[in-house]
């Protein structure tokens, strides 16, 4: 009889905001069962307990230096919904542009700075394409990674202008943003809204938005690629060529279950549409098995602790009624990461841009994951893509701001009362739910993107969407487990976020 | 927002974690001082790569930051920008922070680099050791400063 070879392998994913290790059984070279460990708590909900209400303006866009916009934007749609303020147009407009800047920034970063960085990875120096890699992707010369950087840390320049600072900026505020921009600002912002739009067509589609917006299925893709050499050699070009070479199409696909909270409100008599004709935001909210998509009820969120080092309800408790206890004391078995796991109706749901294109029923993502099936090559193709949805919002949006209608309501008192402010981070649903008593926050809880996609297993049991995109996955070289940080960083991790600081044990460590 | 300035101190860290909390901290001790009218102080935070742009259209830019295995612990040190970068990952990271950021500096940077210094703080951040490293880095920004 032939047993199979099992190796068990413990990675830590450096190029992760915040530790995440991986452990990965391998058996006869694939991935047999995976296991996400977020080694750092967080804490952040029980610092805010007692404080202020407006505290949470201040400090939750300090969880995170990448998604701080997210994290601003959901405390002060969650005090909005408290005090019962009205937002004006104008605000709608400023708080989107600036989550939308956040949003391609992180885009084009984390996928040509981080993702294709394991495309110079020596396990593929024999690929025909590899030299190429390397000359776009090299650290701190690759021509692509100089250009990129160049480029995005000019567009959140735009959040600077609006809220006097990027990271970590307040100016969100309940009714509204305690900025007043005036022409010149907004024509400051056009002007980088149109460089970073003419350079995304040029460098990284090779053509215009039109052209890629017909783009609806995957024999469309496929004739687009072909069309042209501007096309065939665009950084989108490179990677859908590169991808595919290495099978990035054949792993990491996952449960198939789908969640966006929504994101970008339409204000009353805008110009911009989204895809979806029902919903009051430009990337709706909705939940999808497979491409079948559900109408969206926050109250049919849990989070389970089962197998994160929390004491709560093991079966899962709604945000509003969830804590934050730590509960490591090293006798607890089963549990083995700081990270929840949140479940909406009961199931896994992995969230990103792809999310937001099912969801969306963006016509191309929604061909390819019925024809292909999702793998780690849909999830990178909808990020590098999603700039091509927001940009034409954007110069729109940029063009209705009027300065001369009012950037703030009158806010009614912060009163007793509770409520969520849900949006989209650049990684995916970013839920905040609070509590206020007494003029004091007595209840704070957060979901972050990386607490969906990277969870732990829940109380029956069901691994998180990463860990189930992990099975099945070949692994040429355990000592060079690739393969493991393909599927891993096509749902963008970022940790700190996700976990609720300590510094993890590290022993046999494989870098991926 | 544009920094005018041609003088800048930028403090980076983050004030709720201990051990990567002297530069706000120092940043705080700063901006309650008068400061001179050329020299501007700017909360860095987890700006991360973002970093740049506070170089950008500067002549002298002073960075706080805590450190850990360049010197003596408890103490504060001077870094150049070559020093201070040598131990940045060499792939980039949502955690890629100032060390990264001085690395790829020359690469991404259009024009004449600015003078740059690190003032490291090494260990403790006890007020005696904050208060030193606020009043070098305003002397080095003002001055300028000879690593030899």
């Amino acid at each position: 009889m032939n047993h199979p070879k099992t190796k068990i392998i413990n990675a830590p994913l450096n190029r992760v905001e915040g530790d995440l290790e991986i452990r990965v059984r391998l058996e006869d070279d694939r991935v047999s069962e995976a296991w996400s460990v977020g080694v750092m708590f967080r804490g952040i909900e029980n610092m805010l307990k007692n404080r202020g209400p407006l505290d949470g303006l201040v400090i939750t866009p300090r969880i995170c230096g990448i998604c701080s916009t997210a994290h601003l934007t959901a405390a002060a749609k969650a005090l909005d919904a408290i005090s019962g303020a009205e937002v004006p147009a104008n605000a709608i407009v400023v708080r989107n542009l600036a989550l939308m800047a956040e949003h391609v920034q992180s885009d084009m970063r984390h996928g040509f700075l981080m993702y294709m960085a394991d495309f110079a990875n020596s396990a593929y120096s024999k690929r025909p394409l590899y030299d190429e890699a390397v000359k776009r992707y090299e650290p701190f010369k690759g021509k692509t990674v100089i250009d990129v950087i160049k480029r995005t840390k000019e567009i959140l320049e735009m959040v600077a202008i609006f809220g006097g600072q990027w990271p970590h900026s307040s100016y969100m505020v309940p009714g509204g943003i305690a900025s007043n921009p005036n022409m010149n600002d907004i024509m400051q912002c056009k002007y980088l809204i149109d460089k970073f739009a003419s350079w995304y067509e040029k460098r990284i589609l090779g053509c215009s938005l039109q052209r890629w917006l017909n783009v609806q299925n995957g024999a469309d893709l496929d004739a687009w690629l072909d069309e042209s050499e501007s096309h065939h050699n665009s950084e989108l070009g490179f990677f859908i060529r590169y991808a595919r070479d290495i099978g990035l199409d054949k792993i990491g696909q996952g449960h198939t279950n789908f969640i966006s909270f929504g994101q970008l409100d339409l204000p009353e008599n805008s110009k911009v549409m989204g895809r979806s004709q029902n919903s009051h935001f430009l990337i709706p909210a909705g939940f999808a098995r497979n491409t079948e998509i559900e109408p969206f009820d926050q109250k049919k969120i849990f989070e389970h602790v089962a197998f994160s080092w929390y004491a709560d309800d093991n079966g899962g408790k709604h945000p509003f009624s969830g804590e934050t206890h730590p509960y490591a004391t090293g006798e607890e078995s089963e549990k083995y990461s700081w990270t929840k796991a949140p479940r909406y109706d009961g199931a896994p749901a992995e969230t990103g841009p792809l999310a937001e294109m099912i969801i969306s029923g963006h016509p191309l993502f929604t061909d390819l994951v019925n024809t292909t099936g999702s793998s780690a090559f849909v999830r990178e193709l909808a990020r590098l893509t999603r700039p091509a949805e927001l940009i034409p919002a954007m110069k729109q949006w940029i063009m209705e701001l009027n300065p001369q209608e009012k950037f703030y309501a009158h806010s009614p008192d912060i009163t007793d009362g509770e409520g969520f402010g849900l949006t989209q981070a650049s990684r995916g649903a970013l839920g905040h739910w609070v509590s206020i008593s007494d003029k004091k926050i007595v209840h704070y809880q957060i979901i972050t993107p990386t607490a969906w996609n990277g969870s732990p297993r829940d109380a029956d049991s069901i691994r998180g969407p990463w860990e189930e995109a992990l099975i099945d996955t070949p692994v040429k070289d355990s000592e060079n487990p690739v393969e493991i940080g393909h599927v891993v960083r096509s749902f963008d991790p970022c940790l700190v976020c996700a976990v609720h600081a300590i510094q993890g044990k590290k022993e046999n460590i494989w870098k991926i | 927002m544009s920094h005018n300035a041609k003088k800048r101190i930028v403090c980076v860290g983050n004030r709720y974690r201990p051990e990567d909390s002297a530069g706000p901290m120092v940043y705080d001790q700063l901006v309650s001082d008068r400061l001179p009218r050329d020299i501007e102080v700017i909360d860095g935070g987890l700006a991360g790569l973002n970093l740049l742009r506070f170089i950008h259209g500067a002549d002298r830019v002073v960075f706080i930051d805590a450190v850990n295995g360049f010197g003596p612990s408890n103490g504060v040190i001077v870094l150049d920008a070559k020093d201070a970068s040598r131990h940045a990952d060499t792939i980039f990271g949502h955690s890629a922070g100032l060390s990264y950021c001085l690395r790829v500096l020359p690469e991404v940077h259009d024009g004449k680099l600015p003078e740059i210094f690190v003032v490291g703080i090494e260990g403790t951040t006890d007020p005696d050791i904050i208060l030193k490293a606020a009043s070098m880095s305003l002397k080095i920004a003002a001055e300028g400063y000879s690593l030899k």
